[in-house]
């Protein structure tokens, strides 16, 4: 991606992602952007989740020590200069991805029930789960920004076929679901992410800009008013998919109000992607890059990121492992496959340590947007080997402007439900809520010393 | 990266890319697009030459064409003042299509939208239709021109629920669990998206909405129109087999290309669902017995997949009929793309492959394992002291794993010939094949043409499966126990024609679940 001026047409400056990824986007484009950036006057609390597949080597991952008293282990260390903006919490597991008489499926189970506390409904067709904990933020915070939330993959984004052992790809492919019916997809392109924030219209211009915008709503107006004139005729079991469209009808409608609110706000000087960089590493610098985007301009606060889908037999050459990750992380406690999942995890760690220095040296009103994120960094999956789903490897990263005090290891007792914590972020974020999944109630530990 | 900028005209082009042989080339082209990236993370420093990726942009700059296929799809009709203004040759163009010509442009774009809007919501078009897409034809036309104002409406009817969802209401004051026959017109979508997965044609549709559908002679007539046009067999071939036999998930397979199947390329894969393709298609077209998908000595075969095979005399980068000699290889069961979805990463999964026989070729599927079942197996010793075969006894010696591995273990193994990517074998490892296998009846098989045969021998079994999957696929929802009486009834139809693809359809749609519904709550 390159910025450039408007004096140069974006269409002489297209270009594939092979070469353009290597340069500093951000950098290049700060400049460009913050004059458009409303800085708000009040400090703005954004939620991000971060989800890594196949579990990890736990004894490698736990840091030593307890509260303000430990050391990163081999895994976080590269999370080591963002110390005083981490949280790492133990004793949490997800309860409602054990099988529960439903037999296999673990990994479906693990990011299915990631952000809902809920145990899936076992099916590869009829998928039901619980709405997701972005979504319930992304609802309550929607009518601040453009998007109401954005989900992105690095991997094959299918929600349909079976994943795993009867299990719908939905399952393993998102962790947002916007109803317990709705699964939101997410996106693995570049381009069309952009496409998304930016708008995929080459024409800048206001004129254009607010006539197309009139003619979308009176559209959706119209479609809105038949979909509910077909509700009235079918039964109630034909009216779910219809109300799903409508949902998503809406979201777009709120889009469009946001959009006519900001149509004279010039767009960004930036240029779309081409397309899917070839390469794990460069696609993952991509996505991060855009999500440091959007936080900026202030078009989405909510973001759920997923490195892999579970299950992924991703394998990762450049970094030395040439085997397919998921048969790997069934190590049966051989040491040179342990070391080789060690070494992945961390490889996705020092990734988002670089995503983390982005977005501290991304100024945002008083600070920037590292003091203002709240990051939710972690995995469905314990150990990988044996599909356990606690103790969970979870990380908080970001100040959330001011919501946490950084710098600890906080334990919690074996077994509590990792909901809870997600149930404290949804508060910290000035979003109420009293229970979510199978929590039992709030952190009060995060925010004090 | 190189960028090429080209002068086109509108309408459909074939752009190629390809790297100019040298020694340094990988392979021998690109991936299909539909190959996810994230499969083809290869060696790293590689210093050969492959295209990863092609881009098609524009048009810079470029004059909305006044002629082209999808243009001469959509105005069926011109205002006059419309085909005055355009250049002499697209008036010649557009006269071979012959647009009507009105006087008035409010006729001419509701005779457009008309016409649009019918074969959008398959049905016909009520007045409420008609005035909504004009409301946004005027609206637009008013800041426009006349294509202006189409679009607008397009817009409209493309994210209308008439277009995206296959509505079929229950009659008013019917009481709930009635069974009662469908519209005509509903009929004539569930037959196009059935065999086309697609919208009615205008033939189907006037037969449907002049309520002549069901009238003597013209169901079959239609059915076998529509089945005669290639799109039906592409639209099965990728639909209704791609799901049924899994086939589409070998998108989605990650053989271990690195260690153990370093060969294992996108050419490759896409070779190996090729050869399915050809193979079911040609079945379609030649309109073989259902039972011929396990016995057929056909395929189709490219250089690279010939030598995955192990057979000779192949050259080239193209498909072509090739009679297989070993009977191993005959039908489904032969084929590199069942073999491979049915398998690890790194090894063969005879549970699986099993597991995919009871459920796709027996209909006979296994619960899942019961709850708190420890599903880990100690893999640590396959190919050094251990067979996948002797791991798996540990299935065995466990009653609560026995209940159903004793069914799908046994029926797996006599596949063990193939290998993960579905390459012959005779050793895994250091220890030979052991290929015998038992079936639920107790029958005992010995390697992939023993189990085919054994399996062939109950051919009505086969059939009644099929049939079964292929009821399913046509009305969209999972067969019921009181839908058995309609299978059988198929099946005894099709019996008379040795159970041949036209005569099984034919048969599927003139069921009862097929032609009626009943009404929901």
């Amino acid at each position: 991606m390159i910025v450039t001026k408007k004096a140069i047409s974006r269409r002489t400056v297209l270009r594939g992602m092979g070469t353009a990824v290597a340069l500093p986007l951000l950098d290049a484009m700060i400049p460009a952007l913050v004059a458009q950036v409303n800085t708000p006057a009040k400090a703005v609390r954004r939620l991000g989740v971060v989800y890594h597949p196949n579990g990890v080597i736990y004894e490698n991952w736990l840091p030593k020590g307890a509260g303000r008293d430990f050391v990163l282990s081999r895994t976080l260390a590269p999370l080591e200069p963002f110390r005083n903006q981490l949280i790492v919490v133990t004793g949490l597991s997800s309860h409602q991805a054990e099988a529960l008489g439903d037999g296999g499926g673990d990994h479906s189970r693990a990011s299915g029930s990631y952000l809902t506390g809920v145990h899936v409904k076992k099916s590869d067709s009829v998928v039901e789960n619980g709405m997701s904990m972005d979504q319930i933020a992304a609802k309550a915070l929607e009518k601040e920004t453009q998007l109401s939330s954005l989900q992105l993959t690095a991997d094959d984004n299918s929600l349909v076929g079976s994943c795993d052992v009867g299990y719908s790809c939905a399952y393993s492919s998102t962790l947002s679901w916007r109803t317990p019916t709705l699964p939101l997809m997410a996106e693995n392109n570049p381009r069309i992410v952009f496409e998304r924030l930016f708008g995929s219209s080459d024409s800048t211009g206001a004129g254009v800009r607010a006539s197309r915008l009139r003619q979308d709503r009176s559209i959706l107006d119209s479609v809105t008013s038949r979909v509910k004139q077909l509700q009235q005729k079918l039964g109630p079991s034909d009216t779910t998919k219809l109300s799903d469209y409508l949902e998503s009808l809406r979201d777009t409608e709120r889009r469009i109000q946001k959009a006519e609110e900001q149509r004279t706000k010039e767009g960004p000087d930036v240029d779309r992607p081409s397309g899917v960089p070839d390469g794990f590493e460069p696609h993952v610098q991509l996505l991060y890059d855009l999500q440091v985007l959007a936080y900026q301009a202030d078009l989405t606060r909510v973001i759920t990121f997923m490195y892999g889908r579970e299950q992924t037999g991703r394998p990762y050459p450049q970094i030395g492992i040439p085997e397919p990750h998921h048969p790997l992380t069934h190590h049966q406690n051989d040491a040179a496959k342990m070391e080789k999942c060690t070494k992945i995890q961390l490889y996705h760690v020092a990734l988002f340590a670089a995503y983390l220095e982005k977005l501290r040296a991304t100024p945002d009103g008083d600070g920037s947007l590292l003091d203002h994120v709240m990051l939710l960094y972690g995995g469905g999956i314990s150990n990988s080997d044996r599909h356990t789903h606690g103790p969970l490897p979870t990380l908080l990263a970001g100040g959330g402007a001011g919501a946490f005090k950084g710098g600890r290891h906080v334990v919690y007792p074996d077994d509590t439900p990792l909901t809870n914590l997600q149930l404290t972020l949804l508060n910290r974020l000035g979003v109420p809520a009293e229970r979510l999944g199978d929590s039992t109630g709030q952190f009060t530990e995060l925010s004090e010393l | 990266m190189l960028q090429v900028r080209a002068s086109l005209t509108a309408g459909l082009h074939q752009v190629l890319a390809t790297i100019v042989k040298t020694e340094d080339i990988k392979a021998e082209g690109l991936g299909p697009a539909r190959i996810p990236i994230w499969n083809r993370e290869g060696d790293v420093n590689s210093a050969e030459l492959a295209i990863s990726s092609l881009l098609i942009d524009g048009p810079y700059n470029g004059r909305v064409p006044q002629n082209s296929p999808s243009r001469q799809r959509i105005f069926v009709c011109l205002p006059r003042a419309e085909s005055r203004a355009q250049p002499a040759s697209a008036r010649e163009d557009t006269r071979r299509s012959s647009p009507e010509l009105d006087a008035t442009e409010g006729g001419c774009a509701t005779k457009i939208l008309s016409t649009l809007a019918r074969r959008a919501y398959r049905r016909q078009v009520t007045s409420d239709d008609v005035q909504t897409l004009m409301g946004f034809f005027q609206r637009a036309r008013a800041n426009g021109d006349f294509d202006d104002g189409i679009r607008a409406a397009l817009e409209r009817l493309l994210t209308s629920p008439d277009f995206l969802f296959r509505i079929e209401a229950d009659p008013n004051a019917l009481p709930a669990g009635t069974a009662y026959r469908l519209s005509d017109v509903e009929l004539a979508s569930r037959l196009s998206f059935f065999l086309w997965s697609s919208i009615p044609d205008d033939e189907l549709l006037d037969l449907a909405i002049r309520g002549r559908l069901r009238d003597a002679g013209l169901l079959d007539q239609q059915v076998r129109r529509m089945l005669a046009e290639p799109r039906a067999r592409g639209a099965l071939v990728d639909n209704f087999f791609g799901q049924w036999l899994q086939t589409r998930n070998v998108w989605r397979l990650t053989p271990d290309a690195n260690t153990k199947f370093p060969w294992f390329d996108d050419n490759l894969r896409s070779a190996i669902v090729r050869e399915t393709e050809l193979f079911l298609d040609d079945q379609l077209r030649a309109d073989r017995g259902i039972a011929e998908l396990l016995t057929s000595d056909s395929t189709f075969l490219n250089e690279q997949l010939a030598r995955h095979y192990g057979i000779a005399g192949v050259y080239g980068s193209h498909f072509r009929r090739v009679t297989l000699t070993d009977e191993n290889r005959w039908g489904l069961l032969g084929k590199a793309s069942v073999l491979a979805v049915t398998s690890y990463p790194t090894r063969t999964s005879p549970t699986i492959r099993g597991k995919w026989l009871l459920e796709n070729i027996l209909a006979a599927p296994v619960p899942p394992p019961p709850p708190n079942a420890n599903t880990n197996l100690d893999e640590s010793k396959i190919g050094k002291s251990t067979t996948v075969r002797e791991m798996l006894e540990q299935h065995r010696a466990n009653p609560v794993c026995a209940s159903c591995h004793a069914r799908m273990d046994p029926l797996g193994f006599s596949l063990e010939n193939f290998d993960a990517v579905g390459q012959w074998r005779s050793m895994d490892g250091d220890s030979a094949i052991n290929a015998t296998g038992v079936l639920l009846d107790g029958t005992k098989v010995d390697g992939p043409a023993a189990l085919r045969r054994a399996l062939v021998a109950q051919k009505q079994q086969f059939v009644r499966t099929v049939t079964g999957k292929l009821l399913t696929y046509a009305i969209g929802r999972q067969m019921e126990s009181a839908d058995a009486p309609a299978i059988r009834g198929i099946v005894r139809a099709a019996a008379a024609d040795d159970y041949r693809w036209s005569s099984t359809i034919l048969a599927i749609v003139k069921s009862p679940p097929f032609q009626m519904r009943r009404s929901r709550s």
